[in-house]
């Protein structure tokens, strides 16, 4: 049995939005910002890069990304070099995969880095490219490849058999809107009155144009290693990857494993894997991060993850528990609804805002915090991934 | 422009990244029944002759058992709808405004209970919950096959659902 703890040392990010860059671009900002933040760590530190993408063979016309990826940033992989696609948790999941690598020795430093370059030279292909990001042959000639369909659904789902409102949707994102002002990297610094979320034009009913995260460009990178390690590399508070989950039972929308639309089945069960991996609850947990690419989803989230009662996700974020000081500050730094949702960057963007969270030194600081965790879902709902960060690891 | 053009498409070629329908041929598709089975106007998917275990989509193997001795059946061809959405901005190229789809209820008596689908022939605002919608076949664009020197174009249907009137 190896006793090796990965934490996580250094996070960063590029300016998230409409980017005049490549994603190769991108990449170099990300891992510029994330080395620059802890001085004295240089690409020679690294033997491991692990990059998150979905659509850069599609967008960007290249496979085999990792090595041209290590080639611009000086780094010379020699444990792992290769990218994960899990579309919007693909950043998650190298975080993950990292910690694995770092605890079983066979990785000492690894670079996670995720990007999207979602704008493309003509704009038909944003939308038409979400055909290869659910299941293709059954989902995408029914026209769901476009998220705010699926997710609308939902709310409506959610609305009829638990009474969530139009306002307390509506809430998710002013709220939200509202962290984000802290955020100079973020796609927006707006906040946004609940008026102007409820009179924007519908995007597909009830989701209105706020209700839905942007589409944006971006870049994240983290740096993985061993607790031995990040002593020596650093003189901040250890933050722990402390465990995580990832479910996937269905692809197909036809084989939605939840009683109703409303009701995540795959995500209850990746919060009960997370904690029992974890040893922890959701009242040990101080702030977290969780994937609102719609208002309506971080409703259902509070629920899955054990935050509210099932059903009570509106009232819960209406009254407030997610804001600085609420039972469960969430969000912190805008989340995807204002930060913007570059898919295989966002699981990492995450991590360096809970990182900084819990090392004392984000922009809208939860006193004191000890534990965190983030959760990402990919595609059309099919998968959920959560990793649990904390300042000791599990005992 | 110069003469060695370098971009298929404007060269008139096909390439499945960019086709939004499956690839249906049985030179590419083990499944290519379901389709066959959909110019008939036949709703269907595969059942385990070794296990009984019915899965949809269709496969080649029983996910269950994993034998690879399957049949297959006919699945309700009318539903009820449960939900509804309507999109009508940002609408992928392939679709008509506006784009609505449905969470679909095939009945307790159908192996597959639920399908989310589109539902076309329907105007907006033209469905609400509860009511009934039936299967509908149409034709979608063909794709070139090369295949052993020869090439054709293989024809194609896909389905939706649309109102009983």
């Amino acid at each position: 049995m190896n006793n090796i703890n990965a934490t996580i040392i250094a996070g960063g990010m590029c300016k998230f939005g409409v980017r005049q860059a490549s994603y190769l671009d991108m990449v170099q900002e990300a891992a510029k910002d994330c080395l620059d933040d802890l001085p004295g760590l240089t690409p020679k530190h690294i033997d491991g890069l692990l990059f998150s993408s979905t659509f850069v063979g599609r967008r960007s016309c290249q496979a085999n990304t990792a090595p041209v990826i290590a080639e611009r940033l000086g780094i010379k992989p020699t444990s792992i070099c290769a990218r994960l696609d899990v579309l919007c948790a693909g950043g998650s999941t190298g975080i993950l995969v990292a910690k694995a690598l770092v605890e079983s020795g066979m990785a000492k430093v690894v670079l996670v880095v995720g990007c999207e370059k979602v704008y493309t030279p003509e704009l038909w292909q944003i939308q038409y490219d979400e055909i290869a990001a659910i299941d293709h042959d059954w989902d995408a000639p029914a026209g769901i490849g476009p998220p705010p369909i699926w997710f609308a659904a939902i709310a409506k789902e959610h609305m009829k058999h638990y009474g969530t409102t139009r306002e307390q949707l509506a809430a998710v994102s002013v709220i939200n809107y509202g962290h984000g002002t802290t955020n100079p990297k973020g796609h927006f610094q707006k906040a946004l009155t609940m008026q102007e979320v409820l009179e924007a034009r519908d995007v597909a009913a009830p989701l209105g144009l706020y209700d839905c995260c942007p589409l944006s460009d971006g870049a994240a990178a983290v740096i993985i290693t061993s607790e031995e390690k990040a002593k020596e590399l650093s003189d901040r508070p250890l933050v722990y990857i402390r465990g995580g989950s990832q479910v996937s039972l269905h692809s197909v929308s036809a084989n939605w494993p939840g009683e109703h639309l409303g009701d995540w089945a795959h995500m209850k069960l990746a919060a009960k894997k997370a904690y029992e991996s974890t040893g922890l609850k959701p009242s040990d947990i101080d702030v977290m991060q969780v994937h609102d690419c719609f208002s309506i989803s971080q409703i259902v989230e509070v629920e899955e993850l054990g935050f509210c009662d099932k059903g009570e996700g509106g009232p819960f974020i209406a009254s407030g528990e997610t804001k600085i000081g609420g039972k469960i500050p969430t969000n912190t730094d805008g989340g995807l609804l204002s930060v913007g949702h570059p898919f295989g960057a966002t699981g990492i963007r995450q991590g360096v805002e809970i990182m900084k969270q819990l090392q004392g030194r984000a922009a809208l600081q939860v006193k004191g915090a000890a534990n965190a965790l983030t959760h990402n879902l990919s595609g059309a709902n099919v998968e959920h991934t959560i990793v649990v960060y904390s300042k000791e690891p599990k005992k | 422009m110069t003469e060695n053009i370098g971009i298929p498409f404007l060269e008139g070629h096909y390439s499945p990244t960019l086709d939004l329908w499956p690839i249906e041929a049985k030179e590419f598709n083990r499944i290519h029944t379901f389709y066959d089975n959909l110019k008939e106007g036949k709703y269907t998917t595969t059942k385990c002759k070794g296990c009984g275990y019915i899965s949809y989509p269709p496969r080649v193997i029983c996910p269950e058992c994993y034998s690879d001795n399957l049949e297959w059946i006919e699945l309700p061809t009318r539903g009820k709808v449960i939900t509804f959405v309507e999109k009508s901005i940002a609408i992928p190229i392939g679709f008509g405004e506006p784009l609505i789809d449905a969470w679909i209820d095939l009945g307790k008596d159908s192996p597959v209970r639920h399908v989310f689908s589109r539902v076309i022939n329907c105007e907006s605002g033209g469905i609400k919950e509860g009511d009934e919608v039936q299967l509908v076949v149409f034709d979608v664009p063909g794709h070139p096959i090369e295949w052993r020197k020869e090439k054709w174009i293989a024809e194609r249907v896909y389905f939706a659902f649309e109102p009983v009137s």
